[in-house]
Formats: structure tokens, sequence, C-alpha cells
């Protein structure tokens, strides 16, 4: 539950306040970024994605009906507009999806690659969801039920994502840590 | 599920702080006791490490929300004013969208409405549309209705204030008689009046004194008449009461009906009691009826004062029939006659002493002997009377009436046949000849006729007197000439002399009258009917099959139709008639067409006569039809709820075109008025 402040300033909002909606941009436009930059790992483009997701929401503000909503919709509204530019930028074969758990058969060639490289192409192996979630936890250490709020997940799924994405991860990188950890 | 299968799960919540005290303990149990649970939990930490890192580096710099907020402001220019906002808030509010919306279908329609020109006149399926929009077209309609009661009370109003202004202004423009009401003056100006009308008053009261004095003595004159009269009443009753009855001079005469057993017999007494009474026999008359009854009639003379005795008497006779007894008073005439006679008697004593003196004149001598004649005359007549009433007066009369029992019964009876043929032939005429043939002296024609009416429809009548010994042959030939579709023989036996029965009176048999009407098998009416249906398919060939049928049983087709509805079904109406010995089997042959229906059938029972069944013609109305929906396809609850969709539909599609319409209508508007707004914000950015 939000408190009773919180809940007016997005009320304001949702009526057309300017200035709440200002502050609302300054309170959520980390975990918005943290969002767009899971799906993106771009920044800028990331950037891109949440100063058009801000300007999308002021315009159809209207369409919230329930203040407490509000966040939620907004994380919504900044995954939809990520997701668009990354499809935009590199239309992904449905198949690589499929096939990124065969990754780690290849790890002798992958162990040349730099950590951040090898990071990188795991992270984009990852459902969405997955790396929307581990984004939001990485960079604005949000607990698991503000990111299941944010997300639109059932109470206690994330658990399980964080789960299975850091076991993932680590299975695919594990010559790459390895080679780190002495 | 154990700790070794969540591993992932707990070892990640567990860097992230997101794990239960409990939990927490359970999980490092299980790592020491676990070897490959460790190791994951070290290549965990590792990741979370190399993760930690990696996100550390990318995060957003310190100025990240301001560059938002620039952004934002950039793109959005904060010129909404206060009113933009409550638009907003209105806009916002969903009662007022569906609202909006609902206006916006309404108002289009009416645009479409008001465009094409249409109105009330559309079918069903617009109803639901136009209640819409009828509402409130009603409304204004009242409200105009309103307006229009209003001015008219307003009218009405004035006008009845029209007149009250005008008699005011009379009022006011003639001599004011309320001011002389209210003034001192009013009285002395009302009594003038009085003065002026009083005279007439006096001269009527004048008048009237005059009449009533007058009218006093003949009122006067009135009360004495009645006593007058009274008195004049009283004298007059007293002279007629006061004649002593013995002097009276009375005839009294009788009357008897009797009936009686033997004429001979009752005579014999009668005459009796006559000379036991003082009396006698005056006359006996007796007739011989035609069966030999007697009947006749006997006048008694008995003293007057021995009738009653006498009448008591005869009644014993025989049954009383009838029996009156009357007096006539003579009394007057009797006196003034006698009277009379006295004078003659004076005159006669004259006329003789004339005789005695004068004798030198012939003439008169004459003259004399002449009245003197006349008066003799006059004296016998009178005389005569005088007896012929004392004798009256002397013996009472007493008719006797006698008749034998059983005066009445018939001699003999007379056997009188009428019969009644009506006869069905295809050739009225040849059967008209034919029984015109029969003429013979024992066959007699009283009547022949044949009719033909405008319709070409020819029918006849023959009546015919037949002698008895002939009659049953005629009657034979007769029916033979065609179908007899009804006879009746009426007998009467007619009684002669006398009316009441009578045992051994013999019978006798009359000539036999025959009346035969002949009409043209059409005109007859069947004798019985039938209507049924035959549900099968082809029904046109079927029809034929049924009229061939018909022909072979002996059947004539009367009347046949053929039609076909819209929605394809085939009706065949045939009617014919076919002969009562041949019905049965063209009912049984029918099943052959296919299923037999709703037969019903209907006879009419004919009152009276002999009915030649067998031949006697029976109708049928058959329908030929094809199978196909029996139940009407307009009802039902499919059909009712096809009609409300379709009728919705076409409702939905009214209402559609109308919003077509009222786009069409609007559309470039818009269109115009957006273009120009943008043209307009275009310029004012630069």
């Amino acid at each position: 539950m939000m408190d009773a402040n919180e809940r007016e300033v997005y009320r304001a909002a949702i009526h057309g306040d300017r200035e709440a909606f200002e502050m609302i941009i300054r309170t959520h436009s980390r975990p918005l970024f943290a969002i767009a930059y899971g799906i993106l790992q771009n920044r800028e483009e990331a950037e891109d994605a949440v100063q058009d997701a801000l300007v999308k929401a002021w315009k159809s503000r209207w369409r919230v009906r329930d203040p407490e909503k509000f966040p939620a919709w907004l994380c919504m509204i900044a995954r939809h507009r990520a997701r668009d530019v990354f499809r935009k930028r590199r239309p992904i074969p449905k198949d690589l999806e499929e096939h990124a758990p065969s990754c780690p058969t290849h790890p002798v060639e992958d162990t040349t690659l730099e950590l951040d490289q090898q990071l990188q192409t795991a992270l984009a192996t990852l459902p969405e969801v997955h790396r929307a979630a581990l984004s939001l936890r990485y960079f604005e250490e949000m607990d698991y039920a503000a990111i299941e709020n944010r997300l639109g997940l059932s109470n206690g799924s994330l658990r399980g994502i964080l789960g299975r994405a850091l076991a993932r991860m680590r299975k695919q990188l594990k010559p790459a840590l390895a080679s780190e950890q002495p | 599920m154990t700790i070794h299968d969540e591993i992932d799960e707990l070892l990640a919540a567990d860097l992230h702080n997101e794990l239960s005290d409990e939990e927490r303990n359970a999980l490092h149990t299980h790592l020491v006791e676990c070897a490959d649970c460790r190791q994951a939990h070290q290549e965990t930490k590792a990741m979370n490490k190399v993760l930690e890192e990696k996100f550390g580096n990318e995060k957003p710099d310190l100025a990240f929300e301001n560059r938002m907020l620039d952004g934002f402001r950039n793109r959005i220019p904060d010129h909404a004013g206060s009113s933009g906002r409550l638009l907003f808030n209105l806009l916002h509010s969903r009662a007022t969208q569906l609202a909006g919306v609902a206006a916006l279908l309404l108002a289009l329609v009416q645009v479409g409405r008001i465009i094409t020109g249409e109105h009330l006149l559309g079918g069903r399926g617009e109803s639901l549309a136009l209640e819409l929009s009828v509402a409130p077209m009603e409304a204004r309609d009242k409200e105009a209705d309103f307006a229009k009661s209003d001015a008219l009370r307003a009218k009405k109003t004035s006008y009845g204030y029209g007149p009250l202004k005008t008699a005011q202004d009379s009022g006011v423009a003639a001599p004011a008689p309320p001011a002389t009401v209210t003034g001192g003056i009013a009285r002395p100006e009302v009594a003038p009046e009085f003065h002026e009308e009083k005279p007439a008053p006096k001269m009527a009261t004048k008048e009237r004194v005059v009449v009533t004095g007058s009218d006093i003595p003949t009122s006067e004159e009135v009360a004495q008449n009645p006593v007058d009269t009274y008195r004049r009443d009283d004298t007059e009753s007293t002279a007629t009461t006061s004649p002593a009855l013995a002097n009276r001079k009375l005839i009294r005469n009788a009357t008897v009906d009797l009936e009686i057993v033997s004429f001979d017999q009752a005579v014999q007494k009668i005459t009796a009691f006559a000379n036991e009474e003082k009396g006698y026999v005056a006359t006996t008359s007796s007739e011989k009826q035609e069966n030999g009854k007697l009947k006749g009639e006997i006048v008694v003379k008995v003293l007057p004062e021995n009738l009653d005795r006498f009448l008591q008497k005869i009644r014993g006779l025989g049954e009383l029939k009838n029996q009156t007894l009357g007096t006539e008073d003579i009394t007057k005439n009797y006196f003034d006659t006698e009277a009379r006679l006295k004078n003659a008697r004076v005159m006669e004593q004259r006329l003789i002493d004339m005789l005695k003196k004068k004798s030198d004149d012939i003439n008169d001598l004459l003259q004399v002997e002449k009245e003197l004649g006349r008066v003799r005359e006059e004296i016998e007549k009178m005389q005569g009377d005088l007896k012929f009433w004392d004798s009256q007066v002397q013996f009472a009369t007493v008719t006797i009436s006698l008749a034998e029992k059983d005066l009445e019964e018939a001699a003999k009876y007379l056997l009188k046949e009428r019969a009644q043929l009506a006869l069905y032939t295809p050739e009225v005429e040849k059967v008209y000849n034919d029984l015109k043939a029969l003429a013979s002296p024992k066959v007699q024609i009283t009547n022949a006729q044949l009719d033909r009416d405008n319709t070409g429809r020819v029918s006849a009548r023959v009546s015919m007197l037949i002698a008895p010994e002939e009659s049953d042959g005629v009657i034979a030939k007769a029916k033979a000439m065609g179908r007899v579709e009804n006879f009746q023989v009426q007998t009467e036996r007619v009684a002669q002399g006398g009316e009441a029965m009578s045992e051994n009176a013999n019978t006798k048999r009359d000539k036999v009258e025959l009346n035969i009407t002949i009409s043209r098998d059409e005109q007859e009416q069947a004798f019985q009917q039938t209507t049924l249906r035959i549900r099968t398919s082809g029904v046109d060939e079927k029809a034929k099959k049924l009229r061939e049928l018909v022909e072979k049983q002996g059947g004539r087709l009367r009347n046949s139709s053929f039609s076909r509805d819209p929605e394809g079904r085939e009706y065949a109406n045939v009617s014919l008639r076919v002969p009562m010995k041949s019905y049965n089997a063209l009912m049984q042959s029918l099943d052959s067409l296919g299923k037999v229906e709703n037969v019903s059938v209907q006879r009419q029972d004919r009152t009276g006569g002999q009915i030649d069944e067998a031949n006697a013609p029976a109708d049928l109305s058959i329908q030929v039809y094809s199978q196909g929906n029996i139940v009407s396809s307009d009802t039902g609850v499919i059909a009712t709820l096809r009609r409300t969709i379709g009728q919705s539909a076409a409702a939905i599609m009214w209402s559609l075109r109308m919003i077509g319409v009222g786009i069409a209508f609007l559309a470039p508007w818009i269109a115009a008025i957006v273009i120009l707004v943008w043209i307009v914000r275009r310029i004012r950015r630069r």
C-alpha cells in the first residue's frame, strides 16, 4: 500500500497537475531507465526511450483510473517503448532466443571473449522480463515487492525469476568467472 | 520441494537479502551438507558481484533526472491553462465520456435524418432508433402545446375581459343607475314607476267586481238546478213505482235445447207434461238427418204460473244444452190500444147516429159510410191485437229444440290422397313431356308449367288428378323418370254428412292429386358433403389422377383450381360429385394419392319422403397440397426471434446509415477546422 501523500500526487498528475507530474518524473525516471536499459542494454537509447515514455504518459494520463496503479502503468509504457526501439534496431530471429541455452556448449570459444562482452551476450539471451527485473534490482537496489509491483508481476514470482536468471547467467559465464576468480 | 531443488532461487534471494531468518538458516545448514550447492553458492556470489559491478558502471549520472525534466518540458510546453484542466477533468469522467459518445451518435443520427428528410414513416425496424430521436421532439411539441394553450388562455381571458370592459364603458356612458342607487334619492326614483302603474291594477279590480257581480246569480241558478232535477226525479220515480204488479200484461216465453236419446219418446212425454200443466202442444216439427238421427222442435203452451214447474219437468228428459227464459212487458201498448179502442167505439157510435139522422144527401151518406168502414176496420185490428196479447199473456210459450244423441256422426268418409314428388333429372323438358303424355280419361292433368329463368336453369311443375285405381301405376311411372329426391303422400279422410266420428260409416277413395316438380340435378343438394385434404408431392399430377379416379367412379368434376404460394407450396382444390353408391370406393382409392387428412363429413338429414340413397349425390371438396410447413412460418419462437433480430438489424442499419450521412455531412467541416487549427499552431510555434 502506498501512503496517502504519494497517492495524492499520482491523482493530481492524472488530473493534469503538471508540477505533480514533474515530481513523478524526478522520483520515477531512474526505475524507468533501469527497465529500458535492461531491455536495450544501451544508455542513450534507454534515455530516449524513457523520455518518450514520459511524454506519452503525460498525453495519455487520463487513461489511468486508479492512481495506485500509476507507477506500474508508467513502467509498462517504458517497457513498451523500449521494446519498440529494440525491435526497430535489430529484429532478432525467434530461434535465437530458443537456442540461447545451447550457448554453453561452446564455452571454449567464449572464454576468449572479454567478460563484459560475455555478460552482454548472456544478458541478451535472457527473456525481457528477466532483464528488466535484473536491472531494477542492480541499478536501484529495489526490494522484490517493489519490483513485482512495477513490472506487474504476481506476488512472490520475482524470486523464481531472479533465481533462474542468475543461475543461467552463472552457468553461461562459468569459464570466465572461473578465470576471473582465482 | 526441497532446498536443493530451489537452490537457485534461494541463493539469489539470499544475496539480495530477501530471505526470512528461517529460510536463511535452512539454506546455510543445507550448504554445509551439500557440496554441489556450496559450489553453486560460490558461483552465484561471483556472478552477483560481476553484475553489481557492471550495473554500477552503467548507472545514469546525477543530472539524469534534470535531463528528463528538460526534455519533457521542451516537448510539452506548459500553455494549457486551468480551463484546459477543467476540460480535462470533465473529459476524464466516464459518465461524461459515455454521454458524449451517445450525444455524438444521436447528433449524427439527427443530422442524417435532417439531410435525408426522413420521417417517422419508416418500418418497424426503425422504431428503436426513432424512439430515441422522437422523445426530444415530443418534448418539444409538448412545450409548443403548452405555449399554445397559454396563448389561448391569454386570449380567452382577454376575450372575457372584453365584454366586461365594454359593459363598464357603456355603464359609464349610460345615465348611471349605480349612482342613483348609492344616492339618498334612490327610493323616490323607484317609487314613480309604481305610481304610474297603479291605475291599471285599480281598473282590473273594478272589472273583476263587475264580472263577479254578474257571475253570482248564474252560479246560484246552477246551484238551484240540481235541486229541481232531484225533485223531478223523485216525482218520476214515485210515478213509475206506483202501478200495481197485478195489472201488468206480461208475456213469458222460454226456449230449451235438449239432447235426448229418442225423439219420439221425448215428444210423448212432453205432451203428457203439457196436459198435466193445463197446457197443450202447439206445433211439432222433426227432421231426419243423413245418418238416420232425428232432430226437431216442439212448441208448448202452458199457463204462465205453471211455466217454471213445466221447465223443471222437461229437464229430466235428457241433457239440457241451453235454456233461456224471457218476459216481455206489453202493459203500455195494451192499455194504449184499449184506450184507442174505446175512442174508436165512440166514433163508431157517432157515425151510426149521423147515418140515422141525416139521410138526404147521398154524398154525405157515402162519406159517413166510408168513414165508418175505416173506423170499424181499426176497431177490429185493435180487438185482434188485444185478443192476441190476451192469448199470449194467458199462456206462456215454451219452444223445445230436441236433438238425438250423436246427431253429428259422419255418414261416410272420403279418402283424399295428395302426393308430392320431387324429381331430379338431367333432361327436364323430356320428363316434362313424358309426364304430360300420361294424360288419359283416368289421369287428368290440371296444371303443367315449365319455367326457365334468365340463368338458363329449367324447372317444371306438373299437377294431375288420377283415378284411385290408376294412381299407384302412374306414380310408379313418374318415379321411374328421374331420380326421386323426395316423395311425400298426404292422406286426408274427409267426413261427409256430419263432423263427428263414426264407427259404421264407410270410406271411399277419392281421386289422387299428384304434384310433381322436376329440376335439373345440378341444383340438387348433396346428400352428404365431405371435405378433406391430401398431402402429397407433385400436386398437379396427383390432381390429374384424382380426376381420372372420379370419372372411373361415375362422378362428375364440378370445380377445380390450382395455386402456388410464394413459399413454393402448391394447392389444388377439386370439388366433385359422385353417387352415394360409389362414394366408399372413391374414398378408398384416395389413399393411393397421398396422406388423407382432415376428413369431415356432413350429412343433411332430409325430412320425410323416400330418398334414393344409392343414387343420391355426395359432394367432395378435396384439397391436394404439397408437403411443407403446415404451421405457418410466421409463428413460433424461431420465427419471432428471426423477426426480432431482423428488425433490430434493420434498426441498427438505419442508425448506421444516419450516422454515415451525418459523418459525411460534418466530416469536411471538421477536417477543415482541424487543418485550420493545425496551421495556426504551426504559425504560432514559428
